[in-house]
């Protein structure tokens, strides 16, 4: 039965790959986040072999402290999609203590986990110095991946067990993403932190009292038994063993429990008047511009893009920091780049709609208003950006005049993104996540491909634009006139393909509505 | 699958294309016509003026009329060459089994899904190639489609009726009347999405009349509703048929259909295999016991004795 699970696991890990764009960035930075993390810890690691034994222990309790409170505290908030819910065995039968050590098992099969293995391992490597010392680590090693893989089961259940409500899942997402990039500055920091100097008596004396606590005993032992005081080695030892067994106990009462609870029912929030319809015109395009916008909103689906987008430039700029690029030329890049993915963001938009299109169908709503309705609150978000970002940016880079340019590019990239969009989601709907579904209920991709579409949007808005960013760069290295070249070029270009995209959409999406409601039917 | 020539075996006297003209669908026409008789005088007087090309002799006119239609997918017929006539202020019932087309059918009528072949008529305009208005004529109740359901029961009310072209005030006054009939009231400022499921189709029906439209086509209008509100529904139904409204439903529950519909069709693998009054159709049965003769009778529960011996 533990195949079975694995297999399981495994099969669930690669379908994971045939998601919808943001899911699979979002899992490609993770296993990058991951595989960068590992690096680093276990470079550590191999370099603490060569330090001596007490600054490498102090240095391995605390490392290993915080990569424990990660897999507690983490899952709270990104582990919300739990593809082996206990739950979902429910109706199986399976006798709870061999489901729990099954899950835990299959548990093995992650990024995470795939981490954990590799700091365990790291950590033998640090201890390899002597017998005693290197037994006990390898001890420690299979006590540290039990101890993370419980922690982070346990928690994982607790928040999908706790927070199991619709609102709960909507917004444990953006919990999860905000938490990462506020984790990014910290790493940064602390990788710029000069060991060998600072704060090493500090990390000592906090990691003698770490050291005898769960969440240092297993990286602890092997550098009390280097120490030579194999007692206390012993010691730590045990309360590591005692700490997997408590965790054990939990998650197997926590599986027993999910098990015969039935799902917490959700308090409904209500929502007074009508909200965005009472502020768009009364007609079918300001209903739907007012139904599009509501959803920008309320559905976790698109309020993801809305976050995720102003991300992308921050984690890019500090990026090209790092990389050593300077601040102040950095500032012109996240305007244009929100706008890129702003822009592109509404191009699957119909898919989103699902089988709810129907209405649509049924009222027979002309494209006209079907389009314009949905690029309104793009408009309506993208232009402020535009307009302010851009004169925030140029203060930022301290020469207003490229103002004109940052206007005619964002301008171009934004308008151009949207009218593309506004063809490609009549033209080539795939499928998308379902509303309100969990990851877990992902459909098997049918009809069009989801990559090359996605790339040829989003490569024919670059192409469209290029001609502005090339003004643009002429405008900083010649003379600022070019700046103007950019900012009309982008502007009419812009509002050409916004207006020819919409209406051609338009005339797409007349042509084809009873097409995309029979897509929708299928996925 | 059957094909078109032999898809009506059992009910011998079905020949709708031949007779056609005089009353059409009822078969015997002239002798069913009593069966009904409290609702056709009065009420296609009252509530049906214009009477436009169709049918100059018949009493009442036709609302829907569906011609050879065909679907398939891919290898399989869903549809195998169906034909409707049904008249304005009858309360239609389509019945069938798992699996027979019906709400390919539906989804058809109601233009939602392209047929292969065919002609859609709702009062005299055609469904596909004149949808705008044949569509203000329909309301539409689909099957398993799903709700904008991230807005509240009234923005989906609002958003329905704007989309009809119904003007603000007309909107928010049928909205309040809509919700009262239904028993919404206090669910409009919740997010549909966290509606029971009988909640959602209440909400969806109610959707569906908004335009008021002259023809109500419901699939499993009653499914996962309360007694009380399906009675409640019932009710709703039935005077907007006595005022001269048609509802054509289909649901795999006998006896609501026998109760309340005055015609039937039975659909079996895609064909009608009977269609007519409800009386002609239960031909002195019950209508559950017609409609398992008509779908080829009960099988015989053999083979799984396994079951019977349990396993623990």
């Amino acid at each position: 039965m533990v195949a079975q699970f694995l297999r399981l696991k495994l099969t669930l890990f690669a379908n994971s790959f045939r998601r919808s764009p943001w899911q699979v960035i979002g899992l490609i930075l993770s296993i990058t986040y991951g595989a960068a993390t590992a690096v680093f810890v276990v470079g550590g690691l191999l370099a603490l072999r060569f330090f001596d034994v007490e600054l490498a222990g102090s240095a391995v309790v605390m490392l290993g402290a915080v990569v424990f409170l990660g897999f507690t505290l983490l899952p709270l908030t990104l582990g919300i999609d739990d593809t082996l819910d206990p739950r979902r065995f429910a109706l199986f039968g399976i006798p709870t203590s061999r489901l729990a050590a099954n899950l835990a098992i299959a548990a093995l099969v992650s990024v995470p986990a795939a981490v954990i293995v590799a700091i365990a391992l790291g950590q033998i490597a640090t201890w390899s110095r002597g017998a005693l010392p290197t037994l006990v680590s390898i001890g420690s090693a299979v006590l540290i991946v039990a101890t993370a893989v419980l922690s982070a089961r346990i928690t994982t259940s607790v928040a999908s067990f706790l927070l199991a409500t619709r609102r709960a899942r909507d917004v444990s997402g953006i919990a999860g993403i905000v938490l990462l990039v506020g984790l990014a500055p910290v790493v940064i920091l602390l990788a710029g932190v000069d060991w060998n100097r600072y704060g090493l008596t500090v990390l000592a004396s906090v990691a003698e009292v770490v050291i005898w606590t769960p969440l240092g005993a297993a990286w602890g032992a092997p550098a009390t038994a280097a120490l030579g005081d194999g007692q206390a080695a012993g010691a730590q030892l045990a309360i590591a063993v005692g700490w997997v067994g408590i965790l054990w106990l939990v998650w197997r009462a926590l599986v027993g429990r999910m098990l015969t609870t039935p799902q917490r029912q959700a308090h409904a929030k209500s929502y007074a008047g009508l909200g965005w319809f009472d502020v768009f015109p009364r007609t079918p395009t300001g209903a739907i511009a007012a139904r599009s916008l509501t959803y920008w909103f309320r559905d976790s689906r698109y309020n993801t893009s809305l976050l995720v987008i102003p991300l992308i430039p921050v984690f890019m700029v500090i990026a090209l920091v790092i990389g050593g690029l300077p601040l102040q030329q950095l500032a012109l890049l996240p305007v244009p780049v929100m706008c890129l993915f702003l822009g592109w963001a509404v191009h699957n938009d119909v898919a989103f709609d699902n089988t709810a299109i129907w209405l649509h169908l049924s009222t027979s709503t002309l494209g006209r208003a079907d389009r314009w309705g949905r690029a309104v609150p793009v408009l309506v978000v993208g232009v402020p950006l535009v307009l302010i970002g851009s004169f925030v940016s140029a203060w930022i880079f301290g020469d207003l005049a490229v103002v004109a340019s940052l206007i005619g590019v964002s301008t171009c990239i934004l308008f151009s993104g949207l009218g593309l969009s506004s063809v490609m989601s009549a033209m080539f709907p795939y499928p998308a996540v379902r509303p309100g579904d969990s990851p877990f209920a992902q459909p098997q991709g049918t009809g069009s491909p989801a990559g090359p579409i996605q790339a040829i949007s989003f490569f024919t808005i670059v192409l469209l634009a290029l001609p502005a960013l090339v003004a643009g760069a002429m405008g900083l290295i010649y003379s600022p006139l070019w700046h103007f070249v950019a900012l009309g070029y982008g502007v009419v270009v812009g509002l050409v393909v916004l207006l020819v995209g919409l209406s051609w959409g338009g005339r797409v999406y007349d042509r084809r509505t009873s097409e995309l409601l029979a897509f929708a039917m299928r996925n | 699958m059957e094909s078109e020539s032999d898809g009506r075996k059992p009910t011998a006297p079905r020949k709708p294309a031949a007779p056609r003209k005089p009353a059409a669908t009822k078969k015997p026409a002239v002798v069913k016509k009593p069966t009904t008789p409290r609702k056709p005088a009065p009420r296609q007087r009252g509530a049906v003026p214009p009477r436009p090309t169709l049918s100059p002799a018949p009493p009442r006119e036709v609302v829907l009329r569906v011609t050879g239609l065909v679907k398939r997918f891919e290898d399989t017929t869903a549809v195998a060459g169906i034909d409707l006539e049904i008249l304005a202020g009858s309360f239609f019932g389509i019945v069938g089994p798992n699996g027979a087309g019906k709400t390919t059918t539906l989804s058809m009528i109601t233009g939602l899904l392209r047929p292969d072949s065919g002609t859609i008529e709702v009062h005299g305009a055609d469904v596909w190639s004149d949808p705008v208005r044949a569509k203000r004529k329909l309301g539409v109740l689909p099957d398993r489609l799903r709700l904008f359901d991230r807005l509240t029961g009234a923005q989906l009310l609002y958003y329905s009726g704007i989309l009809h072209g119904l003007d603000p005030t007309t909107v928010r006054t049928r909205s309040a009347d809509l919700a009262a009939a239904f028993g919404l009231q206090d669910a409009l400022d919740r997010l549909v999405t966290d509606y029971s499921a009988g909640m959602t189709k209440k909400l969806a029906l109610a959707a569906s009349m908004i335009h008021s439209p002259r023809l109500l086509v419901l699939d499993e209008p009653f499914e996962s509703v309360d007694p009380v509100s399906s009675a409640n529904i019932i009710d709703i139904l039935q005077k907007y048929v006595a005022a001269g409204g048609t509802v054509v439903i289909s649901s795999h529950t006998m006896n609501l259909i026998q109760r309340v519909c005055d015609s039937v069709a039975v659909i079996v693998n895609g064909a009608v295999l009977a269609q007519g009054t409800m009386d002609d159709v239960r031909a002195g049965k019950s209508l559950e016991e017609r409609f398992v003769e008509l779908a080829g009778g009960r099988k015989a529960a053999e083979g799984m004795e396994w079951l019977h011996s349990f396993s623990d």
